[in-house]
């Protein structure tokens, strides 16, 4: 199988990738720039686990084409921060206990903090909206809309947003 | 062997015409993707027996929502998540929007296109039934010109289709409709989110001057036979009746008898039929509670 070139922004840095005809973003975004935060469930689209932020929407990875990214801009979990460095909603994540074995973690995150950038004070129904394409089989969700809640106070009580410290 | 040797493309034109051209040169051999969330869940482990893409993303006019003159125009590439927020969508066809809010999940109704969701010809397909109870009609275009057909022309049986292999479809015309419109969506399934629906109700009723006499009838289902159908039956009863005279309930009853659902994972036959009959009931109540205020309402 032949190999075509793409360009695509990925965690603002610009990479040139080769890839085929049957190569999904999922694997281009695992295999060939080993952020391997991004993770496979079901492959269809029904789980979250491959939620990725393309062109400032959530989407599924494992439904998307990696040529259909040529030119988007991604942003994964290893894009929103690090060790030194926790988004405001992994924090709150881990403060609350929503994470247990982590599979859904990065999914469920990208989908929170989505949610948070469009809705800054949503209710709980609202929460549950948000994160409705996102599996979670270990939480029973409750710790995770906790989570939700904890960073969307806190986001909004203070001004500095991504990466302030604790209140 | 030679055929081996023809490298894998991917076109993706910014203009129609080329669309309509790389379609006319490559027929069955290409495959043309919106959104990608049907295809690639149908093609999950056989990617590879897809040689050549022609992607929609980068023809701009298929993303617009407009209206013209005395019809909306809705483009083939405009997403479900599009749909939702329009407010024009919410003025002029309610149940539209309501139906798209209940696709899938944000991921998927970010996606996910209203040209998918018809090309794709799913029975169950959520948008299917409203689109056909307002009345939708389906711009297919080709390098030999084009073609306008009804939703009831355009399903032949499921996931089956009149379009043919150099055909695009490239928009959605919808008649606007009166003032005194009403609409009612319900989608029965398992759960809310990222569910394929057990059955889907579009039920849409025009009001005369009068704003008592019903003047027009779309009564649409989903999931209950090979296509999305309407039930004429039922314009036949309401038609020039008043509203508040109508039996609901003989009105259910033929929505059960005429449709023809089958046995399947979501739902057997049985319980399809009866729920009809009383999604039916519920949504003539929901009209008729909305009827007084003689605006766009619905629910």
């Amino acid at each position: 199988m032949n190999k075509l070139n793409i360009e695509l922004t990925v965690n603002g840095k610009k990479r040139k990738v080769e890839t085929t005809t049957s190569t999904r973003l999922l694997d281009l975004i695992r295999d060939d720039l080993h952020l391997t935060g991004t993770k496979e469930g079901c492959g269809k689209g029904e789980c979250g686990a491959c939620t990725v932020i393309m062109n400032s929407e959530l989407a599924a990875s494992c439904l998307v084409l990696a040529l259909q990214a040529d030119g988007a801009d991604i942003t994964t979990i290893e894009g929103i921060g690090n060790d030194k460095c926790l988004d405001p909603v992994q924090k709150a994540f881990i403060e609350t206990g929503a994470v247990q074995c982590g599979f859904c973690t990065p999914g469920m995150i990208l989908a929170a903090k989505k949610l948070l950038e469009e809705n800054p004070h949503p209710d709980e129904e609202e929460i549950k909206r948000g994160i409705s394409g996102n599996l979670c089989r270990c939480t029973g969700y409750q710790k995770i809309i906790d989570a939700i809640k904890l960073a969307a106070n806190r986001l909004s009580s203070s001004d500095s947003g991504r990466g302030e410290k604790d209140a | 062997m030679q055929q081996r040797t023809i490298p894998c493309q991917y076109f993706a034109p910014q203009k129609i015409e080329e669309a309509l051209g790389i379609l006319f040169r490559y027929g069955n051999e290409i495959k043309v993707i919106a959104g990608g969330t049907d295809l690639l869940v149908q093609y999950y482990d056989r990617l590879y027996e897809i040689n050549h893409w022609l992607d929609l993303k980068n023809i701009k006019e298929l993303k617009d929502i407009r209206i013209n003159k005395n019809q909306m125009e809705i483009g083939a590439m405009v997403t479900h998540t599009q749909l939702e927020v329009s407010e024009d969508i919410k003025k002029y066809f309610p149940i539209l929007g309501q139906a798209a809010a209940d696709i899938g999940s944000p991921q998927i109704r970010n996606r996910g296109t209203v040209g998918g969701n018809i090309v794709n010809a799913s029975p169950a397909g959520d948008l299917l039934a409203p689109l056909m109870a307002y009345d939708a009609q389906f711009r297919l275009l080709s390098i030999q010109g084009e073609k306008i057909v009804t939703a009831e022309e355009f399903f032949i049986g499921p996931k089956k289709t009149i379009l043919e292999p150099a055909q695009l479809l490239t928009q959605i015309i919808l008649p606007l409709p009166s003032e005194r419109t009403y609409g009612s969506w319900i989608k029965i399934g398992k759960r809310k989110a990222l569910i394929i629906a057990t059955i889907t109700l579009a039920l849409v009723v025009e009001m005369a001057e009068d704003h008592k006499t019903v003047k027009d009838v779309r009564t649409c289902l989903g999931s209950v036979a090979p296509t999305p159908i309407e039930i004429k039956e039922v314009k036949k009863k309401m038609v020039g009746k008043n509203f508040n005279q109508l039996d609901f309930a003989e009105l259910g009853q033929i929505v059960e008898d005429k449709i023809s659902p089958i046995d399947d994972i979501r739902g057997t036959r049985e319980y399809r039929k009866d729920v009809a009959k009383k999604i039916m009931i519920k949504a003539l109540e929901e009209i008729d509670s909305a009827c007084g205020g003689g605006s766009y309402i619905n629910e």
